[in-house]
């Protein structure tokens, strides 16, 4: 907390109220209220792209598919398992079987030939799928595109259960890689924009929320 | 204390406490029903104490060995606590047959000095020989248990257990209706705790702290409430914790579709035949469960009409992890809640859930888009 108020440049008793977001919202001792990052990602993205519909938010620990209704108001939402395939954490997991870091993936993606099959449904039988495809000599690069399709194939299942609508955005930390991104548009076979910043978009749309609550206390 | 909460008190559950005492007073023990439907008035006029199984919040070790893990959540707890002993303090086991789960339950039974007593339900219900056949199962439960306890378990006794079992279910569902109209006065956990413990009671004993009970929540004032109304479906509402979380977030359970609660209580049994007709009947009789197999699945609109008269925001969907019968009713209620603009959240049950963390997501953000609608 100390650290964030520092960057931003402010002391605590500048903020006219603080929302709490994401796992650990409840244990957060400064705010005034808290939002589930579900909502949050919701207010941040209509903010952003007012013409979002849909929105794929896929963060460290799960994947969100959320649908907007014209006035940027969460209509459903879908939300994976407590597995973690089709998350940020079996990205990382991959990155370490394949002897790369996170952010080098996109990268690697793009050389990709062609697009190797990686189930999609199991952390722990993908991973031993990646290694004996390591061991039959495939490319590295197809390996990883393949880890990125299942990525998509997974938050492309949580969109079919709320239904695709155009626009759709995605959010959260792993929309900053470029390969998910692409092979999300090739599953769901529309494009997909990025949110600017899409691993604060659920912060973003905390303070919109403690900003809004300010302004109704000062009508 | 206020007299609330001196019933409450004694509602409390100890499954354990509780058949040590009934033996202790009365000589007799206890026999243990498998979820969700036994015919625990043959039980009951035998003098014994009926207790019902559901599983509980236990570590899985045992059970690795016996079961997959895409076996669901309940049956992982009721197979660790008999492959670890917890069920030799009963006198007899009954277990039906509705579900390829609780079929394999009953034959890899473990505990010899409890003997295991399975039976079937058969599956085309409404059809005259449904009720021989079930009649003929529930003939041979009761000789199994007259074997067991080494008497007669006469006809006059079954009989008069019945009416002890109706008056317990009306007594229920207007509990239910009650509750479901004083959310300030009986949270979601309380209203839980209320139905449970029934399975670990004598039914007349029930029937009178939940009669009193009722009487006082008749008697207070209705108060508005602000925060969500909700129907539960499903199979249970455990563990405790995610009630919790839903208290927390002002939810209100104003009525339920779960085969631990209200469907124990939803049809009578009938008042013609022979008793073990009548039993039988009951079954013919039973609607609304993903159990009881219905061409014509009256199960969704019954919710679609209980949110209506309960004046309901929304359904919640208690998914027992891994539970086929339940799986397969689901698509068919979200197409019609959709349909009738009724929003619709499903949350996956795990009694061994230990983090509550991304229940509170699901449901904290559910109602934060109720809210708005
Ligand atoms: S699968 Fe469903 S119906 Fe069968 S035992 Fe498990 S919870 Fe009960």
């Amino acid at each position: 907390m100390e650290q964030a108020l520092a960057q931003a440049g402010i002391h605590l008793e500048d903020a006219a109220g603080i929302v709490a977001t994401g796992y650990g919202r409840m244990n957060s001792a400064y705010t005034d209220k808290q939002f589930s990052e579900i909502s949050c990602h919701a207010k941040g993205i209509a903010h952003l792209l007012p013409n979002a519909r849909t929105i794929i938010d896929i963060g460290g620990q799960d994947a969100k598919a959320i649908r907007l209704d014209d006035r940027g108001m969460v209509q459903q939402f879908a939300m994976n398992d407590k597995c973690a395939a089709g998350t940020g954490r079996f990205l990382e997991v991959m990155a370490r079987v394949m002897e790369t870091s996170l952010s080098e993936l996109q990268e690697w993606d793009n050389k990709a030939r062609t697009v190797a099959h990686v189930s999609s449904t199991c952390t722990v039988f993908a991973e031993s799928e990646v290694i004996s495809l390591l061991s039959a000599g495939t490319p590295k690069a197809d390996i990883i595109a393949g880890v990125h399709k299942s990525v998509a194939s997974k938050a492309g299942s949580l969109v079919l259960r709320i239904g695709l609508q155009e626009d759709v955005v995605m959010s959260g930390g792993v929309a900053q890689n470029r390969g998910v991104v692409k092979a999300m548009e090739a599953e769901l076979k529309v494009p997909v924009q990025v949110a600017p910043n899409p691993q604060i978009v659920g912060a973003l749309g905390a303070a919109l929320f403690a900003y809004e609550a300010q302004m109704k206390k000062q009508k | 204390m206020s007299k609330m909460q001196s019933i409450l008190e004694k509602l409390a559950i100890n499954p354990v406490q509780a058949v040590e005492d009934y033996k202790k007073k009365t000589g007799k023990g206890a026999v243990g029903c498998i979820a969700p439907y036994t015919p625990e008035e043959i039980i009951h006029a035998a003098g014994m104490l009926p207790i019902g199984l559901w599983g509980g919040q236990v570590e899985l070790n045992k059970v690795r060995a016996v079961l997959p893990a895409f076996a669901c959540s309940i049956m992982q707890s009721i197979k660790e606590l008999e492959l670890s002993g917890s069920y030799d303090i009963l006198t007899a086991v009954l277990c039906p047959s509705s579900c390829d789960t609780l079929k394999a339950i009953g034959q890899k039974w473990t505990r010899k000095d409890v003997p295991m007593i399975q039976f079937v339900h058969p599956h085309n219900r409404k059809l005259p020989a449904a009720r021989t056949f079930l009649a003929k199962e529930y003939q041979h439960v009761r000789e199994r248990l007259e074997n067991v306890i080494g008497e007669p378990i006469p006809d006059e006794a079954i009989v008069q257990s019945i009416q002890v079992y109706n008056e317990h279910r009306a007594v229920m569902r207007e509990f239910a209706r009650a509750a479901g109209a004083h959310p300030d006065l009986i949270d979601p956990k309380t209203r839980h705790l209320v139905f449970k413990s029934a399975f670990f009671m004598r039914k007349e004993e029930h029937t009178a702290l939940v009669r009193e009970l009722t009487a006082l929540l008749d008697e207070a004032p209705v108060k508005p409430w602000d925060g969500p109304k909700i129907i539960l479906s499903g199979i249970m509402a455990e563990p405790d914790s995610i009630l919790d979380v839903m208290k927390e977030l002002h939810i209100a359970v104003v009525a339920d579709d779960l085969a631990q609660e209200s469907r124990q209580n939803r049809v009578d049994v009938p008042e013609d035949g022979t008793v073990m007709e009548r039993l039988a009947e009951q079954w013919q009789n039973m609607y609304g469960c993903s159990l009881a197999y219905e061409h014509e699945k009256t199960r969704v609109p019954m919710l679609v009409d209980m949110v209506k008269k309960n004046q309901a925001d929304a359904v919640v969907v208690a998914m027992m992890k891994f539970c086929d019968p339940e799986e397969f009713d689901y698509p068919m209620i979200k197409q019609t809640m959709e349909k009738e603009n009724i929003p619709l959240l499903q949350v996956e049950i795990d009694q061994q859930m230990q983090s509550v963390e991304q229940f509170r997501t699901r449901m904290q953000s559910f109602v934060e888009m109720l809210r708005h609608e």
